[in-house]
């Protein structure tokens, strides 16, 4: 049967949308962090993993999407549905300013920019306590006036589902192809007539913008916005999650974002060791499965229901020979 | 040779690197149907000529014309899709992207391309450089030789007025170097316009129309092979090396 994988996943959608009020309100908000998670995985896979743009500014974009929908919806009285598309707006159009800025950088130049420029964010958000509540944090209306957390999961859920769907049919088409030609050999790209400069800056806009969606549903679900949510702890949380699921693929950044979510409560009883336990992880991954511990997981569970012949085309990540030699 | 059949010029190309003058002053053009061979010893600028007419340099003196148009500060997909295609001395392929994906990148980079008739075309690309077997494998697991197919490959998509190639033979078997030869000729039959850069003279002797011969950054040489052959300039140059 083809395609079996995507029923199996429609399934387990369903069930989790009828049975998440069964769902303690702790584990409940649990999902609902790791599905925030998800969408910023997903999204920094999408310019790390796919177009090689190894970018620690993430978070801060998620922190400038949060503050910018808070602060219009405190001013102006806004509906917050408008303030989180403004914070969006705002952040693609920011995203793609970074992107031109480090056109010529890679590697760890980039990495080392794209952390100041987080750096600066958050000491400009932390300092202008005037406007932003500095580290006493700013109190965000939340999305709901009730108390329960289903709404939220709902919501959550459904900016999940839009965001993959969205960076799927990106990744999918030819501008995936072409994000992928970049990251492998930018000089041959442009050989091959791929304009590299407007792809690098669409991809940080695009990125950018999902990061804001993601920082703007979190202020609005917590009711407050610290600068520390741009720092960058929680980008090496971000980079632990996407890594260890596997950069290079949308649902295995999605599914590392939901293990290590799981995992941090789970082990929350080992207090500051779990995440020494999560570094060595992080190692482990690198040196010996560089595609991420799911990768190889996904790839079978892609390949379930089809004939053996498609299912050897679907497994073309692990290594294999040259059969020239 | 009328003024609307040349593909491409390099007038008065010039190209520093500190104190090194890469290229001084060089003039080259092709016509259509040419099949250039471009040779020189380590070091006379002959990559540095071929990255100033494929946009991968920019000139510090001089311009570059794609029929009829002056590039200046034209970035180098925009060559691409003025049909100025290109391989690199060391191979460079999308190494951990399929040997077809490989070729549909600048397949799909070509305006009111599909997927369906780029992957079709892919397919026969493919056929055409005896690759087909190995479609599905990462162009990272390919031997040298077949590395170097798929570059020319790669070019072909781009269904270009003219390609560049850096080198070709380097480090390749003979058995797959005949074999490019082949493909070259037989692309070179159907209309397609070359200029070959190497320093297998042998190789290029078999293939080339015309010889240009670089030296300390000029061209020195330009004609048919035989008369290059027995200039003297060619000579001291290569007995000088």
């Amino acid at each position: 049967m083809r395609g079996l994988h995507i029923y199996i996943l429609l399934a387990v959608a369903a069930l989790a949308l009828v049975f998440a009020d069964r769902l303690s309100s702790y584990w409940m908000h649990v999902a609902i962090i790791a599905m925030f998670y998800g969408i910023l995985a997903s999204s920094w896979s999408l310019l790390a993993g796919y177009a090689g743009l190894f970018s620690l500014g993430h978070m801060a974009f998620a922190s400038i999407g949060g503050y910018t929908s808070a602060l219009l919806v405190q001013w102006y009285g806004i509906p917050i549905p408008v303030g989180m598309v403004a914070g969006v707006a705002l952040c693609c159009v920011l995203g793609g300013l970074i992107g031109w800025v480090c056109l010529r950088m890679t590697g760890p130049y980039l990495a080392i920019f794209t952390l100041g420029f987080s750096e600066i964010v958050r000491i400009i958000f932390a300092t202008e306590d005037d406007i932003t509540a500095g580290m006493a944090g700013l109190h965000v209306e939340r999305l709901f006036s009730t108390t329960s957390r289903l709404p939220y999961f709902y919501v959550a859920f459904a900016l999940l589902v839009v965001s993959l769907l969205l960076m799927g049919v990106i990744v999918r088409s030819r501008w995936g192809l072409f994000l992928r030609a970049i990251r492998e050999d930018e000089q041959a790209a442009s050989a091959s007539g791929v304009a590299v400069a407007r792809f690098r800056i669409l991809a940080f806009a695009i990125a950018s913008g999902f990061a804001a969606l993601a920082g703007s549903f979190y202020g609005h679900y917590i009711g407050i916005l610290t600068p520390s949510i741009g720092g960058l702890d929680f980008m090496a949380v971000l980079v632990v999650m996407t890594v260890i699921g596997g950069m290079e693929r949308l649902p295995t950044a999605v599914g590392g974002a939901f293990v290590v979510e799981f995992l941090l409560e789970v082990l929350r009883g080992y207090g500051q060791w779990r995440l020494p336990l999560f570094g060595i992880i992080l190692l482990l991954t690198m040196r010996f499965a560089r595609n991420g511990l799911l990768t190889p997981l996904w790839l079978r569970f892609v390949q379930l229901g089809e004939p053996r012949a498609v299912a050897a085309t679907a497994l073309r990540d692990v290594p294999q020979k040259d059969p020239a030699q | 040779m009328s003024a609307a059949a040349e593909l491409i010029r390099g007038v008065s190309l010039v190209k520093r690197f500190g104190g090194i003058v890469a290229n001084d002053t060089v003039e080259f053009s092709v016509v259509e149907g040419d099949l250039v061979g471009l040779i020189g010893p380590n070091g006379s600028g002959k990559s540095t000529l071929i990255n100033m007419l494929t946009g991968h340099l920019p000139p510090d003196g001089g311009e570059v014309v794609v029929r009829g148009h002056e590039m200046r500060g034209q970035a180098a997909h925009l060559y691409a899709a003025m049909g100025v295609a290109r391989t690199f001395q060391l191979t460079q392929l999308f190494g951990r992207m399929t040997v077809l994906e490989n070729l549909l990148v600048p397949g799909l980079t070509r305006p009111g391309s599909t997927w369906r008739s780029v992957v079709q075309q892919a397919r026969s690309t493919l056929d055409f450089l005896k690759l087909t077997h190995l479609e599905q494998l990462h162009a990272k697991n390919l031997s040298g030789g077949q590395q170097k197919l798929l570059e020319l490959g790669r070019c072909m998509m781009l269904e270009p007025a003219i390609l560049f190639l850096d080198e070709p033979f380097a480090g390749v078997h003979p058995h797959l170097r005949d074999q490019l030869i082949t493909r070259i000729q037989e692309l070179h039959e159907a209309g397609r316009t070359f200029v070959v850069v190497d320093h297998d003279m042998e190789s290029i002797l078999r293939l080339s129309k015309r010889l240009v011969v670089m030296a300390r950054g000029r061209k020195i040489a330009d004609g048919p092979p035989a008369d290059v052959r027995e200039d003297q300039a060619v000579l001291a140059a290569y007995a000088g090396s």
